[in-house]
């Protein structure tokens, strides 16, 4: 046996250990200097499906049809996976910030990237950062969730638990509903009136209550088209800051025209993600969101026998031979469609582009995103790195139409280094110039809120003639009343250091509500038009929505999968293989770690949401999911997928 | 009395050029000591094999590239957190030698600082006897040797074929790898406790508190 080589021992060499054999070494090329080896063209001659992008809903797309023995390939005309929905570094950001104003990054516009400071002042490694262009987080009973684990992706990816939602109203943050919530928490919350508590009570009771019971059927239905701020007051006699816990917190609406089904889907979609792997209800992707997922399903469909290119753009297709070219000067046979992401349209195909996008209507969605050197822990409970903070309508100087909604991840989460945080914040709000207003004022709310919570800046506020030593020599105050109300008032000189501020506009043609997701129709949907021109065998899908949540992804990616396939039945009906030996063992090694990690967001019983299914697991949480999406046909008009919601 | 340590996860990365014999090499290693014959799990994520050195048992969970390196097509997902990576060529084919070396250079760019990485020139068998002069060994051992040297790698001739060399390069991996740094598959930043962390592998919370309440 050859023991390793280390540097400190030299092992013999081949002529030294066959003294009798003459040993010339053979000629191999001169190494030094040499870079990357050549990038080689593709050497394929058929696919059945070619993929354009390698955004989230076409990654579990490539996954999906790989794992049914469909030949993917599957190129992105970027150097990095994740295209639209990518986890950039902040010299990437830069670079496609400069794409986008050359107008070189479609569907996206009015890019502007600040990095105040020079090297010396403002020094950061571009690669600790991982900042996602459409950030989203992941409640804990969800599609998405479930077919993580049923592919075996969650694998290659780390969760953790966010708890908090604050709500910003009366100029100044609230939050009455975190992970030590439980029902007695809210009612023996002295803030409420005895009458408050009682109402709210009986909001929580038929919201949990099944959908199909006749009473509360009858009262959605009646509802139907009325504004769930008018359903909550003339229902449950609520008041204006429940309503805004309820509806735009925990709920996540975004206006107040949001009618009373879809909210409740909401409201519900939240209450029924506790428990079920802890007293949280949302879990987010260590090292990035959307950008992060979609690698991992890349790697899954690579595994499943995907081919993956970089790099590499469509340059031409003829719908007669089904002949693709591409930018590498390779050509492979299509035999069967070509899926192709709005960021990746090939300008033969933009005209028809425009053309059956033209009567759709069209969203915009701006964010504002900004790396600061701080930790914000005073946002996030205990042991989490991440929390949400949530605008509701009008509850900005700037008026505000669109709530503003922001995830806030500090390093531990590791998109930032230790001591920094980013903040992703975006609306729905159609008029950019007052999107972008919007965006500045929760920016400057959150900022004089920061300043002033944190207890490193309650030392910069006082000087020195503020204190006096106590003669046991520990600093004392003189004006012990500037502790009291008047430091609510107190407005910090100084400003946040910012690393990296980002802003821009994205552009889709899902509707943010996601009702042309739930119920797409090539009225409302591109994924569903028909490009004759070139056979019908080109489908485009869509840009990413502005819902926070992953909801509607698995949707989208099944509408495509139905179009190509013919039916969705099979969508990722594959038998993996259990690996439970592996898994049993692992427990055991690890049931150290994994009670501790449980022990740190748990608390004990009375959760809100803990309701007869608090203890279902997500293998048959997934089976139940998929009967109620099949169930979906009785329903009107549910925007939200409020059958989904149904559990 | 003392109980078995329980086993730190490493994730180990494979590099290398298509055909070098990555694959192999790996079953080789999974199946030899474990299961004969055992063919890679359908869907798996990653193989995993466990491997005792003295006192500790190391669990190494194996992520191919699942072809993804064809065309320079790695995710950086590949690199993140990987503690042990093994880049591999084949001896008979001097441009996989080449390739290797780009890619010890990549693991520098992408991978964390204190990766231990092993070079591993494949298809010894090839060579075993090759005492003609125009052999099929076309990389010689000093070559491998030198480049091994010069970035701080571990070295090995192995042969997936008839096994040799290929545990102790899974072994002597082992040995490199610091106890401290062998977690959960965790970054070195997240030894504090991997706080937060969710384990999707237990099937509900009622099953963590029944663990928890047992204690």
């Amino acid at each position: 046996m050859m023991p390793p080589y280390q540097r400190t021992e030299r092992r013999k060499s081949m002529a030294e250990r066959r003294p009798s054999v003459s040993y010339t070494p053979p000629v191999i090329p001169h190494l030094a200097g040499l870079e990357k080896p050549q990038e080689l063209s593709l050497k394929l001659e058929e696919c059945d499906v070619l993929i354009m992008g390698t955004g989230l809903v076409e990654s579990i797309l490539a996954a999906s049809l790989s794992w049914q023995g469909v030949q993917v390939l599957h190129i992105d005309n970027k150097n990095y996976y994740g295209d639209s929905s990518s986890t950039l570094t902040i010299e990437q950001l830069k670079k496609w910030c400069m794409e986008v104003n050359q107008g070189r990054m479609q569907h996206f516009q009015d890019a502007q990237i600040y990095v105040p400071g020079g090297k010396t002042t403002n020094k950061f490694k571009s690669k600790d950062y991982g900042i996602d262009l459409t950030p989203k987080i992941m409640f804990c009973k969800s599609d998405l969730l479930s077919l993580l684990i049923k592919s075996r992706v969650y694998k290659y990816l780390e969760f953790q638990s966010l708890s908090n939602f604050h709500v910003f109203e009366n100029d100044d943050f609230s939050q009455k509903i975190t992970t030590q919530t439980s029902k007695e928490d809210i009612f023996t919350d002295k803030s409420l009136s005895l009458i408050t508590k009682r109402n709210l009570m009986k909001f929580l009771k038929f919201i949990l209550t099944d959908n199909k019971e006749p009473q509360k059927k009858k009262v959605l239905q009646e509802s139907s088209k009325s504004r769930i701020s008018d359903f909550l007051v003339s229902q449950f006699s609520l008041e204006k800051p429940q309503i805004n816990e309820l509806v735009y917190s925990i709920g996540l609406c975004i206006n107040e025209d949001t009618k009373t089904p879809e909210a409740l889907a909401k409201i519900k979609r939240f209450l029924s993600s506790f428990d079920v792997y802890g007293n949280f209800p949302v879990m987010v992707s260590k090292y990035g969101g959307p950008g992060e997922i979609s690698q991992g399903f890349c790697r899954s469909a690579a595994v499943a026998g995907t081919v993956y290119k970089l790099n590499t753009a469509l340059v031409d297709y003829d719908p007669k031979s089904k002949i693709a070219k591409f930018n590498d000067g390779s050509h492979v046979k299509i035999n069967e469609k070509i899926v192709v992401s709005p960021s990746q349209i090939p300008k033969f195909l933009q005209s028809s582009y425009n053309e059956i996008t033209a009567p759709l209507k069209q969203y915009s969605i701006t964010r504002l995103i900004t790396v600061v050197r701080r930790d914000c822990k005073e946002w996030m409970s205990e042991q989490e790195s991440s929390a949400i903070v949530v605008f509701p309508p009008h509850s900005l100087p700037t008026n505000n139409d669109q709530s503003v909604q922001v995830i806030i991840q500090n390093g531990g989460t590791g998109v930032c280094p230790e001591g920094q945080s980013i903040w992703f914040s975006h609306t729905s709000e159609q008029d950019l110039n007052r999107a972008k207003q919007d965006l500045e004022s929760a920016y400057g709310k959150m900022e004089t809120s920061l300043l002033r919570e944190s207890t490193s800046d309650l030392d910069e506020a006082f000087d020195d003639h503020d204190f006096v030593l106590s003669a046991q020599g520990t600093p004392v105050f003189i004006n012990s009343f500037k502790l009291g109300e008047s430091l609510s008032n107190f407005v910090p000189k100084e400003k946040l250091e910012i690393v990296c501020k980002l802003g821009y506009v994205q552009k889709t043609y899902v509707n943010p509500d996601l009702s042309n997701i739930f119920h797409a129709k090539p009225e409302n949907n591109v994924v569903l038009k028909n490009l004759e021109d070139a056979k019908n065998d080109i489908i485009f899908s869509n840009m990413p929505s502005a819902e926070l949540s992953y909801d509607g992804i698995i949707g989208e990616a099944k509408l495509i999968y139905q179009k190509i396939t013919g039916t969705d039945e099979d969508f990722f009906d594959v038998d993996f293989e259990d690996e439970d030996e592996e898994d049993n063992e692992y427990n055991e090694a690890h049931k150290v770690a994994s009670t501790t990690t449980m022990k740190s967001v748990g608390s004990s019983g009375g959760i809100v949401g803990g309701g007869p299914n608090s203890n279902t697991n997500l293998h048959a949480l997934s089976s139940d999911n998929e009967n109620v999406i099949e169930d979906d046909s009785d329903d009107d008009h549910n925007p939200f997928g409020a059958d989904e919601m149904e559990l | 009395m003392s109980f078995p340590n329980p086993a730190t996860s490493v994730k180990l990365v494979l590099l290398g050029e298509a055909a070098v014999g990555k694959s192999s090499l790996v079953l080789r290693f999974v199946s030899n000591d474990f299961q004969e014959n055992k063919e890679p799990t359908i869907g798996a994520a990653f193989l995993t094999q466990k491997c005792t050195i003295g006192e500790r048992t190391i669990k190494y969970e194996i992520w191919d590239t699942a072809g993804q390196e064809r065309f320079a097509s790695l995710a950086p997902m590949y690199y993140r957190n990987a503690q042990a990576a093994i880049v591999v060529y084949d001896i008979t084919k001097p441009a996989s030698f080449i390739k290797a070396r780009h890619w010890v250079k990549e693991l520098h760019e992408q991978a964390s600082k204190d990766i231990t990485i092993a070079l591993v020139g494949n298809k010894y068998d090839l060579v075993e006897d090759d005492n003609e002069e125009d052999g099929l060994r076309k990389v010689s051992v000093e070559e491998g040797k030198g480049l091994a040297e010069e970035e701080g790698l571990l070295f090995f001739e192995t042969s997936a074929k008839t096994s040799y060399n290929v545990n102790d390069v899974f072994i002597g991996i082992g040995s490199k790898i610091p106890e401290t740094n062998a977690g959960n598959g965790a970054a070195p930043a997240d030894q504090t406790g991997g706080e937060g962390r969710i384990d999707l592998t237990s099937n509900s919370v009622a099953a963590n508190r029944a663990g928890e309440c047992a204690c």
